[in-house]
């Protein structure tokens, strides 16, 4: 990964200096190894502060929310997963296409923060990630590590979708993209359970719930101007946190991005108590495949969100 | 006061017999990378070996969700809520934590003293769990906690070859040690001298920030550049706020079902959310991202020391890791210093 | 402080139950409200000094800050004059004499109407703003106290003549009280209008009242008030002697939810109440 840094830096300069765009947003420097922190870079001089490496867990698609108003062109870099949310965004009309520039990152797959902290000094700086055969190796100025594949983000294990869907300009090769698939293991594993063993699992995790909502304010598909949950009138689910409200919470959530969610995980990234909400997420994501076999959402700008339309010929047991 | 021993086996049976006479909160392992206080009624594992909660126990004074008292909406007739029952343990938190509950305590004393908070806080016995091992995120030492330290605990726990130390602090603490003496043997003069060679090379370990200046230049200089840099990236989701241990906004709410009657409660909040300033008619104080990110950083760094004397962040480093966009305090303590001493 | 403030069982998150007994259509969308507690000793105990506010509770939808608009010489009830605005307070404007609602208080730092004795008082006003002033004027203008000040001066405006709050003080009563002067202005031409026409800090300058040994106490929107203060200062007010009262967004009214924080300073227990050069000191945040 960290061997296109050249290039996306260059490409980058070349964007910011021909007025181009007028800002690039990527990811920069983190303050520690394992972590990278999203940059707006507005002068050609500071694209050097640019990274691409296995850390760069942000998507950064939803800024272009925040930047609705930015008066010039923005250059965002998106890794494949992000590039979905990209078309979500476009086909919610949140951002004009004429406003951004996209540049794909061809992607090999992400660490977890979290499990590599624990064995590369945090002080280091990263020099090379080269992918091998089950992991990767890391060069640090103060030391090589090598990972094996559980270092992965669990997203990555299963990710099908490297690759940009869309883009302006492709910084390096095309990846070839994982064969085997999306197994929805997580989602099954869970699905399999008895039912009293599944409610105990997430009234185990809803108790947990802060209601922060950092899981909302991260992710793109999330997107109108005042959520139902900051609603005090009505009040449709109480901000009191306790398992029942917790529950609520989540169910609706989940059900207000079905059909919308683009599998970017970045809800469940953050969850400062990890709640595995992207488990919801994906459990309605594995129903649309099943039933109404269509791709994950964002997977072209062009599509009619699945749950936006309908067909004589659609499924209909639940009627 | 004394110090006495327990065997690493006999942790166990101590806090089982503690949880049946008394309210027992304690570390437990939920998830892989998730430890939560929680009430613990004895029999399930306890967490010792954790570098410091996902939340902060600060809960077990100031829960996130707090009933005040009822009303009938009928007759205006209130009910208070019931007083805390019975004595209280909150075993295990770390001392940045302890000295944070310090740090709150004068928000919730002072003129208009908080009976839910002091109640809880009175009943409660705290046992402080000394870090022989900080972590590479903890920079307690920056604010003075000493990380095997015992400032604001009854009673100090710091884990041996094989066994505790435990040191009574207070008469509380103390009151706790006889109360399970069952569970505990004298120590002697090795066992402290072991004590204070771990709790010496802890806070060797440990990370000290130089503030030198920082409060200086925020006294001065209310606009800053870099707030608007730094808050581009904040997400504004509040994550930070819900975690310190320090953080003490709330908001207050009545929940009502219908009927005619409800419960007036204050649930936590957070000065990184739009609404928390949102005046009725639209106008707000502290309109973008910008002044939000800022309160937060002026209240750790400034403000709270302003008000209390006493620091608004004790270092546990839980937001520095926590927050998805890396917003880093620790980095930001050094870049204000640099703005500090190179005027940027 | 905190030792006599009203709060129900220990707790002053805790209020006490109050009942409406009056309710006075002052315009359009501001109601006055009196209130009394059922408890007489609550009644007898409060002691509220003019500039405070208090906590009103309208059961099932929360709290609001509102300024207690009577004066501490009137005893045994409190006044709120309030403006629909939000949630809570358009339930409030719905509720009748008999109704019952919450009262916890008084909070905050008072007018210095101590340091104010022996000198000529100017209030400023705009809108509901004259709320909060209104506790300080009847206090001033009271019988008891009326030889301890000057001349008092009262310029108010509203945006018409029905959005004109507290009529029958600003027509009848305060203009007949000695050494009083009352100046009403609406911001556009009405028929059934003969008074002045035009905006309060316009028309403040027109008066040009002098400065010497007076206090200039205002209140009103932000963008009146940031117009009078430079009128003040023409007239040459110097800032200590330029007070006025600030909005934040509260809660808990007590310095422990953290949100009417500016700066350092929490408007619930370091103001409402500031005087100009305090006001100069604080960070531009409200
Ligand atoms: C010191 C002070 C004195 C005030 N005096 C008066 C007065 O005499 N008369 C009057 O009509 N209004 C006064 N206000 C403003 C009044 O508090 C708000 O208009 C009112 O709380 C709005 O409530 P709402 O539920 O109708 O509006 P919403 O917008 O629905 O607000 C919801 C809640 O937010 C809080 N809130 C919203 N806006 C404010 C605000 N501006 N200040 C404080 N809390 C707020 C309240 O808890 C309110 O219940 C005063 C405010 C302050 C700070
Ligand atoms: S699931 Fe996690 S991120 Fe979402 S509101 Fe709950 S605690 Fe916050
Ligand atoms: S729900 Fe989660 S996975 Fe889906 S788009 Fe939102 S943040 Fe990404
Ligand atoms: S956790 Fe980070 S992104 Fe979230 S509100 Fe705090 S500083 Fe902002
Ligand atoms: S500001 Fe961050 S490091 Fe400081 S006490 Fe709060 S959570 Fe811990
Ligand atoms: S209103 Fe809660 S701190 Fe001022």
């Amino acid at each position: 990964m960290i061997a296109i840094e050249a290039e996306l830096k260059k490409a980058a300069a070349d964007l910011l200096s021909s007025g181009e765009a007028q800002m690039v947003l990527g990811f920069g420097p983190g303050s520690e190894a394992t972590r990278t922190t999203p940059v707006f870079i507005t002068g050609a001089g500071d694209t050097e502060k640019l990274v691409f490496n296995p850390f760069c867990v942000n998507n950064l698609v939803k800024y272009l929310i925040d930047l609705k108003d930015y008066p010039g062109k923005i250059a965002i870099c998106v890794k494949g997963c992000d590039s979905r949310a990209v078309n979500r965004l476009l086909q919610d009309k949140q951002v004009d296409r004429n406003k951004v520039f996209i540049l794909g990152l061809p992607c090999p797959g992400l660490l977890d923060p979290e499990k590599a902290e624990a064995v590369i000094d945090p002080s280091a700086r990263l020099l090379t990630a080269e992918m091998e055969k089950d992991g990767v190796k890391i060069t640090t100025d103060r030391g090589n590590y090598s990972l094996p594949a559980g270092f992965f983000m669990d997203k990555c294990r299963r990710c099908a979708g490297r690759n940009p869907v869309v883009y302006d300009r492709l910084v390096g090769q095309p990846l070839r993209e994982n064969e085997t698939g999306d197994d929805f293991a997580d989602v099954k594993n869970i699905e399999e359970l008895p039912p009293e063993e599944k409610n105990a699992y997430w009234d185990r995790q809803f108790s947990r719930c802060l209601r922060c909502y950092a899981c909302r304010n991260v992710c793109p598909a999330c997107s109108c101007r005042e959520c139902v949950f900051d609603r005090a009138e009505p009040g449709w689910v109480a901000r009191a946190s306790n398992l029942s409200n917790n529950t609520a919470f989540h169910l609706v959530r989940a059900f207000h991005v079905a059909g919308r969610c683009v599998d970017c995980g970045e809800c469940q990234r953050v969850c400062p108590v990890h709640i595995p909400v992207g488990i919801l997420n994906r459990k309605i994501l594995m129903d649309i495949k099943q039933m109404y076999d269509e791709p994950t959402p964002g997977i072209s700008p062009d599509r009619t969100p699945v749950l936006g339309g309908f067909h004589t010929g659609d499924p209909d047991e639940f009627m | 006061m004394t110090a006495m021993l327990i065997d690493n086996g006999n942790i166990t049976k101590f806090l089982d017999s503690v949880a049946r006479d008394r309210l027992l909160v304690a570390p437990v392992r939920e998830e892989d990378n998730v430890v939560m206080f929680r009430h613990v009624t004895g029999g399930e594992p306890v967490c010792l070996d954790y570098l410091n909660a996902s939340v902060s126990p600060r809960e077990m004074f100031f829960p996130a969700t707090e009933k005040m008292f009822a009303f009938s909406t009928a007759d205006g007739g209130l009910q208070p809520a019931e007083p805390a029952k019975g004595k209280r343990v909150l075993f295990g938190a770390r001392p940045c934590d302890v000295k944070a509950i310090l740090s709150i305590d004068p928000v919730f004393s002072g003129d208009f003293p908080d009976p839910l908070y002091l109640d809880k806080r009175e009943k409660t016995t705290i046992v402080a769990l000394a870090c022989t091992n900080p972590s590479h995120r903890c920079f307690c030492a920056t604010f003075g906690v000493d990380p095997a330290g015992a400032e604001g605990a009854d009673l100090l726990l710091t884990q041996l070859e094989s066994c505790y130390l435990a040191e009574a602090i207070t008469p509380k603490g103390n009151d706790l040690l006889e109360a399970y003496r069952q569970f505990f043997s004298t120590a002697s003069g090795g066992h402290a001298a072991e004590k204070n060679r771990l709790a010496g090379a802890a806070a060797q370990k440990v990370n000290k920030l130089d503030t030198g200046g920082i409060k200086e230049l925020l006294d001065e200089n209310f606009e800053l550049p870099y707030w608007e840099e730094l808050a581009l990236k904040c997400l504004n989701c509040g994550i930070c706020t819900y975690i310190c241990p320090t953080c003490h906004c709330f908001n207050i709410m009545d929940f009502t079902r219908g009927g005619t009657g409800g419960v007036r409660c204050r649930t936590w909040d957070s000065c990184m959310f739009m609404n928390f300033t949102r005046m009725a008619g639209g106008h707000n104080p502290r309109p973008t991202r910008k002044e939000r990110l800022r309160n937060r950083f002026m209240h750790k760094l400034k403000y709270h020391l302003d008000r209390y004397n006493l620091p608004g962040c004790v270092g546990c480093g839980r937001c520095a890791g926590a927050c998805p966009a890396n917003i880093d305090i620790r980095q930001i303590i050094k870049e204000l210093r640099e703005v500090a001493q190179n005027g940027r | 402080m905190g030792g006599n403030c009203a709060c129900a069982a220990g707790n002053p998150l805790m209020p006490h139950t109050a009942t409406i007994t009056s309710v006075t259509e002052e315009t359009g969308d501001v109601k006055t409200f009196q209130m009394v507690f059922d408890d007489p000793a609550v009644m007898e105990n409060f002691r509220q000094k003019p500039g405070q506010v208090a906590q009103i509770s309208v059961f099932g939808m929360g709290e609001s800050t509102i300024s207690i608009t009577s004066s501490p010489t009137r005893k045994g009830f409190l006044e709120f004059s309030v403006k629909r605005v939000g949630r809570l307070t358009t339930v409030l404007h719905n509720l009748e004499p008999g109704c019952k609602v919450g009262v916890r208080g008084p909070y905050g730092n008072h007018f210095p109407y101590e340091i104010m004795k022996g000198r000529d008082l100017l209030f400023v006003g705009g809108g509901i703003g004259l709320a909060p002033l209104r506790s300080l004027i009847d206090f001033v203008l009271a019988e008891e106290n009326r030889d301890d000040y000057g001349k008092v001066e009262i310029v108010y405006g509203a945006r018409s003549l029905d959005d004109l709050c507290f009529k029958n003080g600003l027509m009848k009563r305060w203009p007949n009280i000695k050494n009083t002067s009352v100046y009403t202005t609406i911001d556009r031409e009405d028929p059934a209008w003969q008074g002045h026409v035009g905006f309060v800090p316009a028309y403040l300058e027109e008066i040009a009242p002098g400065a010497d040994n007076k206090y200039a106490i205002t209140c009103g929107p932000p963008i009146m008030i940031k117009f009078v203060l430079s009128a003040l200062e023409k007239l040459g007010f110097p800032d200590h002697r330029v007070i006025t009262t600030l909005e934040m967004k509260m809660k808990c009214g007590i310095g422990k939810c953290g949100r009417c924080n500016i700066g350092s300073k929490f408007v619930c227990l370091d103001g409402p109440v500031f005087s100009l050069n305090q006001l100069k000191e604080l960070p531009p945040e409200f």
